[in-house]
């Protein structure tokens, strides 16, 4: 089948990639656009580690065809926070231990940033962060760190607004 | 896996690609569902007609006393929509509980409805809430009442051709209320094992006015149970009530034994849900009165 040319907006830079039109927004973004930061694994929207921005929320990259993406903005772990700028997340995560096999964590880190951006100004309560990241799976179960760390989090950018 | 991609401004365009394309091409939504069935070679479909460059398709809104959801309105919208906090909570509440928020934020109601699970989450509340789903193929549009659009696992009364547009159901009196509860393995990420939802309005001397009860993954369709709500009809909204209500709706159901659960536990949680979801409902009326 003969590839496509499609302009991606990611993490603020236009990408002009070509691709099939099968291809899933995960699959470009670890093959052509390099971009492994986004990971792989069911491929079946279950355990959400390849959980990427669209438009601010949280999203499945492995059931999302590409060609669906165009115009969109997309934002991967790679343009979560800098080296020497991290996101609140990313601070209260290392802070907390709350990276274990660190597989998850991108993930864990996206679906918590479009949670809290969905419900702004507010410290969510445990249960309510729970059912925030239930589509993250952790397998190394080391969810308490997480769930406290998101909170630790949220409180940092309330203040800080 | 290989299929090219349409992607159509207009639904009339839309439909003429189905037509011309037929029988190997497939709508596109959300496709949290077609592309998962894709991978697994369920359907190989050729081409697919993505929906999401059609105008209009995507909102809730009110027209007429009727409350009318775009095909392609998110769960997320469905469960943050502040019409669907009160006394239609019902919706909100199937929504939340459809995979996780990233599902969620992409999966559309036209998606959860043309897929016709037995087990789809926003089904029982749209059956219950008289629900009608508008269609659109190269003969115009049609009306067609919910309960009579499903017609199997997976199998509706859309040709391949038609568009599921958008669906409406009538708003409720003040005092009515709704409820909808889901029964799972675990609490999150599940295919429900059964669900529930209900209607509920009393009349001026507090008896039961409308009552209505729509049952999912309890048979090859999400269901309503006619016997059970006429049971409630002009009755006091109490637990003897509501207790026989959930009898037969246990007694009308056609549950299937499968991995999630037996037939016999589907039937047992039919039973304890009818109930709790009409005390939902009279305590949410309640509170407001």
């Amino acid at each position: 089948m003969s590839k496509i040319p499609l302009p991606l907006q990611v993490n603020g830079d236009t990408h002009d990639v070509l691709i099939e039109p099968h291809w899933t927004l995960l699959h470009v973004l670890r093959g052509p656009l390099g971009l492994t930061g986004t990971k792989e694994n069911c491929l079946e929207a279950e355990c959400g580690v390849c959980t990427v921005l669209l438009d601010g929320k949280a999203v499945n990259s492995c059931v999302l065809l590409a060609v669906l993406c165009r115009g969109r903005d997309i934002r991967t772990i790679e343009g979560l926070g800098r080296p020497d700028q991290l996101h609140p997340l990313q601070q209260a995560f290392i802070e907390f231990g709350a990276a274990q096999c660190g597989y998850c964590t991108p993930g864990m880190l996206l679906a918590a940033k479009s949670y809290l951006d969905e419900h702004p100004n507010q410290v969510p309560e445990p249960d309510a962060v729970r059912e925030a990241i239930a589509g993250t799976l952790c397998r190394c179960t080391g969810y308490q760190k997480i769930v406290d760390a998101i909170r630790v989090a949220a409180a940092r950018m309330q203040e800080s607004v | 896996m290989a299929f090219q991609v349409h992607h159509p401004e207009s639904v009339e365009r839309a439909i003429g690609l189905a037509g011309e394309l037929a029988p190997d091409a497939s709508f596109l939504a959300g496709g949290t569902d077609l592309i998962i069935q894709i991978n697994r070679k369920r359907r190989a479909p050729r081409h697919l007609i993505a929906l999401g460059g059609i105008g209009g398709l995507a909102g809730i809104e009110w027209r007429d006393g009727e409350c009318v959801l775009g095909a392609l309105t998110t769960h997320k919208t469905i469960e943050r929509c502040a019409d669907f906090q009160g006394q239609l909570a019902a919706l909100a509440e199937a929504a939340r509980v459809v995979g996780g928020h990233q599902v969620r934020n992409i999966a559309t109601i036209g998606g959860n409805i043309v897929n016709a699970s037995p087990a789809a989450d926003l089904l029982p509340p749209l059956l219950a809430l008289d629900a009608a789903v508008e269609l659109a193929g190269p003969q115009g549009t049609r009306r067609v009442p919910i309960a009579q659009f499903l017609r199997g696992p997976g199998s509706t009364d859309r040709a391949d051709n038609e568009i599921l547009l958008r669906i409406a159901f009538p708003g409720l009196s003040d005092s009515g209320a709704t409820a909808f509860l889901k029964a799972g393995r675990r609490r999150a990420m599940e295919i429900s094992v059964v669900s529930v939802a209900a209607v509920l309005d009393l009349d001026a001397n507090r008896r039961c006015r409308t009552a209505r009860i729509a049952l999912g993954a309890v048979g090859p369709v999400a269901m309503r149970a006619p016997a059970a709500e006429r049971v409630l009809q002009g009755r006091e909204p109490a637990e003897a009530a509501f207790a026989e209500a959930g009898r037969l709706a246990a007694e009308a159901c056609a549950p299937i034994s499968d991995v999630r659960a037996s037939a016999e536990y589907r039937r047992m949680l039919i039973q304890a849900l009818v109930p709790r979801a009409l005390r939902h409902c009279l305590q949410r009326i309640e509170a407001r009165s």
